[in-house]
């Protein structure tokens, strides 16, 4: 984990309101695998003061370069997605927990929502080439959007299921609906990252399966490292976790997603 | 030139600390902030039992600051003890230990469980913690409690001293430093009470009470619905605090509040602090206590100072 300023190598829009930012990484900070995340300053010295928390969605170790795929929300990501190449980000990372690998013999289903969309892809691709090695079957990557118009100009992985809402392309029904009429004979491990109620549907479906659920969480953030308990996520139990620390990557069965 | 900085028989080794709360017990800055280069370590505030914390959300962002209401998450004064103060002793830095309760005897129950063990060298009150004896107000609103209370910390303190001079440990006094909340009327009527109460300096300032509301979810962000505003935004209400307060009781004051380079910082040492804490601004920037004690050296040198205590003097 480092803090390092890196040079922006390109951001471009991907979708309405979507944009992929490329950087240079510095391979001293550490490996940013799939799971984890980097904080930026987004914005001037002052303001915003806290910096944004956004997981990898890809590393290219032979470019130098990692990547995040960010939604335009408020003032800090208004910011960023003004950035041109040759500028200069604030980087603070990897920071957090990652996936696990899932277990041998099994189907990874990975579900995707919202801004879920870039760790889930950098995992999909990770798991594609750990299964073609062995131990666990070709992962499914199911990606959700409420329309057409917010699908991603990205090269997604072979198989990619999209899902829309409005059923304007793909699945018409959310990713939990798809994940319910999926016909998975192998025993699936399910990874998640997305809006809560698409978490919770998650959770329900694994207990009743009776899978694994290794789900990407998100709360607000202040420091990123685990000091100030600012980032605290509450379990089914009533206790807290820190999900910059202790997470993001939990079992996503412990959450309370219905808070 | 000389950095050092005397608070009661403490002396911190340069006037930049990092302050209680941002920065856990400083094992999680390991490797991005020098904590060994740190005048002092302003611990999170220990409270007699583990505390898991408020209900989340606990953060919102505000324009140059942010609100937090994290409720004083702590393992508790034992696990403190044997699990934070153990690398905290091998510290070059000072290690100031925030204290926290529900009632005043959670705060001695707290002093006195750390005068038994070595490796710290004194004590910040937090007074803006709910007083459940009181409804929940702040500690801090209460002159006569302020006073009460800092008396009888400062005499555990002073019990704990001699014992450990009986048993040949080290004997050193170790200050009482009571951080004044700005959630007051009057911040100068706070600091004389512990003044009179035996306190050995004071910071100021503690966050300032504030919400945001969600548009969206027509409900304040955060769980509690108040938390604490921090940041760039409160600096001038801090300056204004240390300069009434260092000029009102003949108490060293220790100034934070929205301070994140030198610059911030020198507005504090010339309203009259004697030293300073970084708090918000060590997440945006964790190089920020190292540059602003370079800054603060360079300021010294082209003015020709030769003490940090010097500073003060050249507000005109
Ligand atoms: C571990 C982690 C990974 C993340 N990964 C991504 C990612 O890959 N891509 C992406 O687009 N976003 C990601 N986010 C969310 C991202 O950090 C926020 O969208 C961003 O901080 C918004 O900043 P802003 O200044 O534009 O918005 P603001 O003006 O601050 O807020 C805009 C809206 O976003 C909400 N918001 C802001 N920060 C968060 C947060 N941390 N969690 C939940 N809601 C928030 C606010 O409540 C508000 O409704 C991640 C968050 C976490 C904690
Ligand atoms: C996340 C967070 C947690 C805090 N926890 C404590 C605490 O436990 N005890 C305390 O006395 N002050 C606490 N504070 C207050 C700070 O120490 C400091 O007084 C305040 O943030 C103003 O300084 P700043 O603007 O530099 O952050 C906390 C502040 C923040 C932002
Ligand atoms: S953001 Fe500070 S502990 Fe997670």
């Amino acid at each position: 984990m480092k803090r390092f300023d890196a040079p922006v190598t390109s951001l471009r829009p991907i979708a309405r309101d979507y944009f992929e930012l490329r950087f240079a990484w510095k391979a001293e900070a550490g490996l940013p695998l799939p799971g984890a995340f980097l904080t930026v300053r987004a914005g001037g010295q002052y303001d915003p003061i806290v910096r944004r928390p956004f997981a990898f969605s890809c590393y290219a170790p032979d470019r130098g370069e990692a990547a995040f795929i960010f939604q335009k929300r408020g003032r800090g990501t208004a910011w960023l997605s003004g950035l041109r190449a040759g500028d200069s980000i604030d980087v603070l990372g990897p920071l957090g927990k990652g996936f696990s690998p899932p277990p041998p013999g099994s189907r990874p289903l990975l579900i995707g929502g919202g801004i879920g969309l870039g760790p889930m892809l950098y995992l999909a691709h990770q798991l594609a080439k750990e299964a073609a090695r062995g131990s666990f079957e070709a992962p499914v990557l199911a990606l959700g959007f409420r329309t057409e118009a917010q699908l991603p100009k990205l090269e997604l992985p072979a198989g990619t299921v999209l899902c829309t809402d409005d059923g304007s392309a793909g699945f018409h029904g959310s990713v939990a609906e798809w994940l319910w009429s999926f016909d998975s004979s192998v025993p699936p491990a399910l990874f998640a990252c997305g809006p809560a109620p698409m978490m919770a549907a998650i959770d329900r479906y694994a207990a009743a399966r009776n899978a694994p659920y290794q789900a990407a969480t998100e709360q607000w953030m202040a420091c990123g490292v685990g000091a100030c308990a600012g980032c605290a996520i509450r379990l089914k139990d009533g206790s807290y976790k820190r999900v910059c620390a202790d997470g993001p990557v939990f079992d996503g069965s412990l959450i309370a997603w219905e808070d | 030139m000389d950095l050092s900085v005397r608070i009661g028989e403490l002396l911190m080794p340069n006037p930049v600390g990092a302050a209680s709360g941002v920065f856990g017990y400083g094992e999680e800055y390991e490797g991005l902030v020098d904590i060994d280069a740190l005048g002092a370590l302003y611990t999170k505030a220990v409270t007699p039992e583990a505390r898991a914390g408020n209900a989340a959300p606990r953060l919102a962002d505000t324009p140059a600051g942010m609100l937090n209401s994290i409720g004083l998450a702590n393992p508790g004064l034992d696990a403190f003890i044997a699990d934070k103060l153990p690398a905290l002793r091998k510290r070059a830095c000072a290690i100031v230990v925030n204290v926290a309760g529900k009632t005043e005897d959670d705060y001695l129950r707290v002093v006195e469980g750390i005068e038994a063990e070595e490796g710290v060298d004194g004590y910040e009150i937090n007074v803006s913690c709910p007083n459940v004896a009181h409804g929940g107000m702040a500690f801090g609103v209460d002159c006569a409690l302020i006073e009460r209370l800092t008396r009888r910390l400062r005499d555990a303190a002073d019990a704990g001293a001699k014992a450990r001079a009986r048993s040949g440990g080290p004997s050193a006094r170790r200050p009482i430093i009571v951080k004044l909340s700005p959630n007051v009327s009057d911040i100068t009527a706070s600091a004389k009470a512990a003044e009179a109460g035996g306190a050995d300096a004071l910071s100021c300032i503690n966050t300032l009470v504030g919400m945001v509301i969600d548009l969206k979810k027509k409900t304040p962000t955060l769980a509690m619905k108040t938390g604490g505003l921090s940041g760039p935004a409160i600096r001038p209400v801090g300056v204004a605090a240390v300069y009434r307060v260092s000029r009102a009781v003949a108490l060293p004051v220790i100034g934070l509040g929205g301070i994140g380079c030198a610059d911030d910082a020198l507005q504090y040492l010339l309203a009259g602090a004697s030293a300073v804490q970084l708090g918000t601004a060590i997440f945006a920037r964790p190089e920020a206590p190292a540059d602003t004690l370079a800054g603060i050296r360079a300021f010294m040198e082209a003015e020709g100072l030769e003490r940090v205590a010097e500073i003060a003097g050249l507000l005109r």
